[in-house]
């Protein structure tokens, strides 16, 4: 869109629509960010009365030190990252396979197996019967409560199958001839060419499981199994376990304020250089066609 | 795909054709194999649950073996007040929040469309994407920092601004609660609403708007009679597609509520979870029969909007 940037009678409307347009973009991206950065500020403030300031006094980062020296809140932090780790290999394990036997149009039983699938897009039983059922597995307060049934998400299941659709048959057709089985097809010849489809959705799959809280408070009672979403929730709640920070003179406020930023942390530091999947994803499975 | 099992292929020539079908398994043995793990926790987590729908006609609570009660839960259900507080509540919140996302999402997807620099646009929308990844435990605990009444950076700036003359707690005031839940809803979801306007917007045909200018449209006219339309498609498709979703309404609610604002805020996931978790007498069968009507409406909800799916861009959402 080439266009000039003049205020000549000819132009001047169209500029002045865009000077109109770029200050409100820039009032937009300021009250998107001032939740985040007066959180961040704060995090990093030790004086304990924060007011209006947009700038740390006596900026330190002992609230942070305690975050990760305190055992009650590192060790939800290590539970975060085994949550997130296993749970998105396992669930694109899932993805993967259950994507690549939906696309064996000629298997038998294919039909039935989507079918199967989507049908739990339509109905599902609810909270306390899944709350049962775990129950009689015995799998409440153990971290397979929160990875197994998240794992299998019909909905990135079907996205991965939509994409694999778009692999040339004769790419298999292919490998099949030099002798490949199945297993390494899939391997050897879908995996490869799958890597945009597996970073998108991989990224969906962490920060879903980064983030899960819900499944924590239904199926862990034992505070030693929570993650660090919840410990955040209980920090803010109640400062009873905030305790260990006052006798070190720091301010429970500005525990809570960098607990924040620390669970936003490992997002922040992949997010510019994943934005594209994460766009990818969404365009994937809505604008497909 | 026949090709898929050719070693086999030849087997196939001289057997009959009852045997075939048991040929074709045998075939795709590796591929069933490889399905299991699919299907066992396919089974254990969607459809054994769906089996325990059935304890919403028992009356079944920790300390006793469930005893069949037939319809009571329902008739319960019929006559509790908060029941149907928490039913209006759902339906109100999701359906005013999908209209009102859509309607800024949209106007935000065209006004990013026009700004020309693109390294502006590419740091506008990483910017405004951003929020929808943050949990909705940190996305509470900021506003409830910035919102508190004790000290918080909202209520300092209008108190110094002279707008208030009291501090207001805005997450327990009955007439505060929703206005401030659509606000964090709209700061954490609209941008990322965007994306999928934004695509459609890229697909337009430059043709169009050249051959408008040439008919002598101006900007405004090219928006209104190009622009416009050719996105009212995914207007349409992603407010169908919403629209299935409408009673999950949970997490957001959970995080932000609090027993002051349970009148405005409550919804049904909300108060299906403290019948049967939070409560000193947890209540399986009837906390099930509220579960149940949720899922029996929200069925509905999707095959009508897969239906309209199909009317609208010819396949359904499913």
């Amino acid at each position: 869109m080439a266009e000039k940037f003049s205020f000549k009678k000819e132009h001047r409307a169209r500029t002045i629509f865009h000077i109109v347009n770029f200050i409100f973009f820039a009032i937009v991206v300021v009250a998107m960010l001032i939740p985040i950065i007066k959180v961040f500020v704060d995090s990093l403030d030790t004086s304990g009365s924060y007011g209006m300031r947009l700038w740390p006094q006596n900026p330190s980062f002992s609230a942070y030190k305690i975050i990760f020296t305190t055992t009650a809140l590192y060790k939800p932090f290590l539970i975060s990252v085994y949550v997130t780790a296993l749970g998105t290999f396992l669930g694109l394990l899932m993805c993967t396979i259950g994507a690549y036997v939906l696309i064996q149009f000629e298997m038998p039983g294919r039909t039935f197996f989507s079918y199967l699938l989507l049908f739990t897009m339509i109905f599902n039983g609810g909270l306390v019967p899944t709350y049962l059922v775990m129950r009689d597995l015995k799998l409440l307060n153990t971290l397979w409560a929160i990875i197994l049934p998240a794992s299998l998400n019909v909905y990135n299941l079907i996205l991965m199958r939509n994409f694999f659709e778009g692999i040339p048959r004769s790419l298999f057709e292919a490998a099949e001839i030099d002798g490949c089985t199945p297993f390494g097809i899939f391997t050897k010849v879908v995996l490869p060419l799958s890597k945009p489809a597996l970073a998108s959705i991989g990224l969906f799959f962490a920060v879903a499981f980064w983030n899960q809280y819900t499944n924590f408070t239904i199926y862990i009672s034992n505070p030693r199994l929570y993650n660090f979403q919840v410990k955040l929730r209980s920090l803010i709640i109640d400062d009873q376990s905030l305790a260990a920070a006052s006798s070190e003179g720091i301010y429970a406020k500005t525990v809570q304020n960098a607990a924040i930023i620390v669970a936003v942390l490992p997002f922040v530091f992949i997010y510019p250089f994943c934005q594209k999947y994460f766009v990818t994803g969404i365009t994937m499975g809505a604008v497909k066609e | 795909m026949a090709k898929m099992a050719s070693p086999m292929a030849k087997e196939q020539g001289p057997m009959k054709k009852k045997s075939n079908l048991a040929i074709r398994i045998w075939q795709y043995r590796y591929f069933y194999i490889m399905f299991l793990p699919v299907l066992v926790a396919l089974i254990l987590f969607y459809y054994l649950p769906m089996i325990g729908v059935r304890f919403s006609f028992y009356k079944y609570t920790p300390f006793a073996p469930p005893t069949f009660v037939g319809w009571d839960n329902f008739r319960r259900l019929w006559s509790t007040p908060t029941f149907w507080d928490a039913f209006r509540n759902t339906l109100q919140i999701s359906i005013f929040k999908l209209f009102l996302n859509m309607f800024l999402s949209v106007s935000i997807a065209l006004l990013i469309n026009e700004i020309v620099n693109l390294k502006i646009k590419k740091a506008v929308q990483t910017i405004i994407y951003l929020p929808h990844f943050l949990s909705w435990v940190v996305v509470a605990s900021i506003f409830m920092i910035i919102l508190s009444p004790q000290g918080g950076f909202v209520n300092q700036v209008l108190l110094s601004l002279g707008i208030i003359k009291e501090p207001i707690y805005f997450l327990a005031e009955e007439k505060w609660w929703r206005p401030v839940y659509y606000f964090i809803n709209q700061w954490k979801e609209t941008g990322w609403g965007t994306i999928i306007y934004l695509a459609t917007l890229t697909s337009i045909s430059p043709e169009l708007y050249e051959a408008a200018s040439i008919d002598g449209a101006g900007r405004w006219k090219q928006t209104l009679y190009i622009t416009i339309p050719s996105i009212m498609d995914t207007v349409i498709i992603v407010l169908i597609l919403n629209l299935a979703k409408v009673l999950n309404l949970f997490e957001s609610v959970f995080v932000l509520y609090n027993p002051l604002v349970y009148h405005v805020s409550d919804v049904l996931q909300t108060y299906v979870y403290r019948l049967a978790l939070n409560a000193n007498a947890p209540d399986y069968g009837f906390s099930t029969a509220v579960g149940l009507f949720k899922s029996v409406v929200s069925c509905i909800l999707v095959l009508f909007s897969n239906w309209a799916s199909k009317k609208v861009r010819g396949r359904g959402i499913l």
